[in-house]
């Protein structure tokens, strides 16, 4: 079971003069694929930091299976894991040794450790490379290595930031039947990406935030208004003009 | 304690495939010991190994002999002098002599003259090069006036009808004088001020590579990674305090090592080593949690590698300059002394010359190693606080 509520959640940098989170709420049911879509700087990165734990300094409230996250994370280290938009590894390291190493640093040791690197190896499709430095992997299969890394631990709640950036067709369609896949074993995942047809493709549930509110949250047909696309729907609530 | 054997694989991991660092912190100290324990070791020794050369001019070649005869030996070496004052003024110049002592032509006739106010006395002239170290200048000035006064004296006890030689009177033939230095062997010599120096200097060095992979962590969001899984931030220092305190100890035995076999190989002298290895441990020790403290501070505060690469190795230089790493203490003014009492790494010489030097015990080593770990104790919790602070106001 991974049901996420956020209520009220606000967060303002220090020095800044707007909040880059104000008042967000959002209802994350459990189990399958949860869009959070919004410009740079719309608050998405911000948001899923203060979930993962990141940052601390938001006032509101997370709760998960209706119980604070912050005290069922105290519980539960697992519970919830991160696959972040930077490649989150050690490039010296091989990709063994950096499954072994975030393993180790969960709790896993000996046979389960080795039970837990071979899974999240194999289901990411890097057995093949689990010798070599990590830093000298192609584009695509680093982001595979980034999922395997926050699959360790089995999480209940895994959130997703932007993990398709950058990576060649090929890799992404296999990123992207990989999420599909674990949503059907019964995680919540918590998807960021700027590609609407991605989304579009996997997710069931979006909430657009722009300048750290939520703009709109629903099933994607509660939230695509006139049938014009997902895209369409973003750029008329977010507006045209660029952003930084 | 299963995450923090993790860490501390990790660390080794990555330190065991940065060259450059291990570099840093094992040749280039091995290298500041022989280098700086062959170069300096003259200056060390109560005597220079070469020996000064100078001349004595005088109008009778016989009273230049006796003169030469007499000064000579303890450092300085009489050669044959040039033919006339303005030539040895000269050459002095031209750096050809060190020394040349010009006697007028009268002197040994004003010997003889009473000493009262009617007489003046007679007046040698040192002609000597301005490179020359005043020390050296001032013993040879000191062995001319006590020639001078041992021919004054044979002088007068001729004229008093007491037939004694000039070299009887030399005062080098009144006693023996043994120097005896009290608690252990006295001043460092060149390879027991240089090895336990330089290894300081490296051991502190690890501020490079703590700082680099911690600013490399957190740049490519590994440290954020961690700490959602939960990984608390005081644990990571942990991580990295185990590995580079072995580093230490490894510094330490190989820079014990080339102080014992690299030097003597290229020439210098041998380390002497300590009868407490156990007090060399805790020294140790104590240096390597205070570098280890000061690394994960400055790993904390730079935001950049180029940060880290300049508070870490200008402190490390200026601590140095002050401690008497580069320049021992005892040539420093008073002023710099009382100075260099502020530098860890001061403190830290200080431990390791109780040990090695003065043979010292637990007691004498006790103020340096209680410094040395409350400083890096204050340099933790500053590490700690402010990675608290930057945590509440932005990501990790």
């Amino acid at each position: 079971m991974g049901t996420l509520n956020v209520e009220s959640l606000s967060f303002r940098y220090p020095g800044a003069s707007d909040a880059a989170l104000q008042d967000v709420t959002l209802a994350i049911p459990d189990g399958g694929i949860f869009g959070l879509l919004g410009p740079n700087g719309a608050g998405k990165t911000t948001l899923i930091s203060i979930l993962a734990g990141q940052m601390q300094g938001a006032t509101g409230l997370v709760t998960a299976n209706e119980e604070p996250l912050e005290a069922l994370r105290r519980r539960r280290p697992g519970f919830l894991g991160i696959v972040p938009q930077e490649h989150a590894f050690y490039s010296m390291l091989s990709c063994a040794e950096n499954l072994r190493f975030f393993g180790g640093v969960q709790g896993l040791a000996g046979a389960r450790l080795k039970e837990r690197v071979e899974a999240a190896a194999a289901f990411a499709r890097i057995e093949s490379v689990l010798a070599r430095r990590a830093g000298r992997l192609s584009g695509g299969l680093k982001r595979r290595l980034n999922l395997a890394i926050g699959l360790l631990g089995e999480p209940q709640i895994l959130l997703l930031d932007e993990p398709t950036v950058g990576v060649d067709p090929q890799s992404r369609a296999f990123l992207l039947e990989s999420i599909r896949s674990l949503a059907g074993r019964g995680r919540t995942i918590v998807y960021t990406s700027h590609y609407m047809e991605e989304v579009e493709a996997i997710c069931d549930r979006v909430a657009i935030i722009d300048r750290g509110r939520v703009l709109v949250s629903g099933t994607l047909s509660e939230v695509i208004r006139d049938g014009s696309g997902l895209e369409e729907t973003f750029m008329q609530l977010t507006h045209r003009s660029l952003r930084d | 304690m299963r995450r923090l054997l993790a860490l501390w694989e990790k660390e080794c991991l990555a330190l065991s495939r940065d060259v450059l660092g291990l570099a840093v912190l094992f040749l280039m100290p091995a290298a500041f010991i022989v280098v700086m324990s062959l170069a300096l070791s003259d200056a060390f020794k109560g005597s220079p190994a070469r020996e000064t050369e100078f001349a004595v001019i005088a109008a009778d070649p016989a009273l230049a002999d006796r003169l030469a005869k007499n000064l000579a030996g303890e450092g300085f070496r009489g050669v044959p002098g040039p033919a006339s004052e303005g030539e040895a003024r000269n050459s002095v110049r031209l750096a050809k002599y060190k020394l040349v002592l010009v006697v007028p032509h009268d002197f040994e006739q004003a010997l003889v003259a009473p000493l009262d106010g009617g007489n003046a006395l007679p007046e040698l002239t040192l002609l000597a090069d301005p490179a020359l170290p005043p020390a050296q200048l001032l013993a040879f000035r000191q062995r001319v006036l006590g020639a001078a006064l041992a021919l004054r004296l044979s002088a007068m006890m001729r004229r008093a009808g007491i037939a004694v030689d000039a070299d009887a009177l030399d005062p080098r033939r009144a006693a023996t004088l043994k120097v005896e230095t009290v608690g252990g062997t006295g001043r460092p010599s060149s390879v027991q001020q240089n090895v336990p120096a330089w290894l300081i200097f490296g051991m502190f060095f690890v501020v490079m590579p703590i700082s680099s992979l911690f600013i490399v962590e957190r740049r490519d969001g590994t440290l954020a990674r961690l700490v959602s899984m939960r990984v608390p931030f005081s644990l990571l220092l942990l991580g990295k305090v185990g590995p580079y305190f072995a580093v230490n100890l490894a510094q330490a035995a190989l820079m014990l090592l080339a102080g014992r076999v690299l030097v003597p190989w290229f020439g210098g002298e041998t380390l002497a080593l300590p009868g407490r290895w156990d007090l060399l441990a805790a020294v140790t020790a104590c240096t390597s949690f205070a570098a280890i403290g000061w690394g994960l501070l400055v790993a904390v505060c730079s935001r950049t590698l180029e940060q880290a690469t300049v508070i870490g190795g200008v402190g490390n230089l200026l601590a140095a300059a002050v401690g008497g790493i580069m320049v021992p203490r005892f040539v420093m003014p008073e002023a710099m002394q009382r100075l260099a009492e502020a530098s860890p790494m001061a403190w830290a010489l200080d431990g390791f010359h109780t040990v090695i030097l003065r043979q010292g015990g637990a007691a004498d080593i006790a103020l340096p190693c209680i410094k040395l770990v409350a400083l890096a104790l204050v340099l933790l919790a500053a590490a700690l606080w402010v990675h608290h602070r930057r945590r509440v106001l932005s990501p990790a």
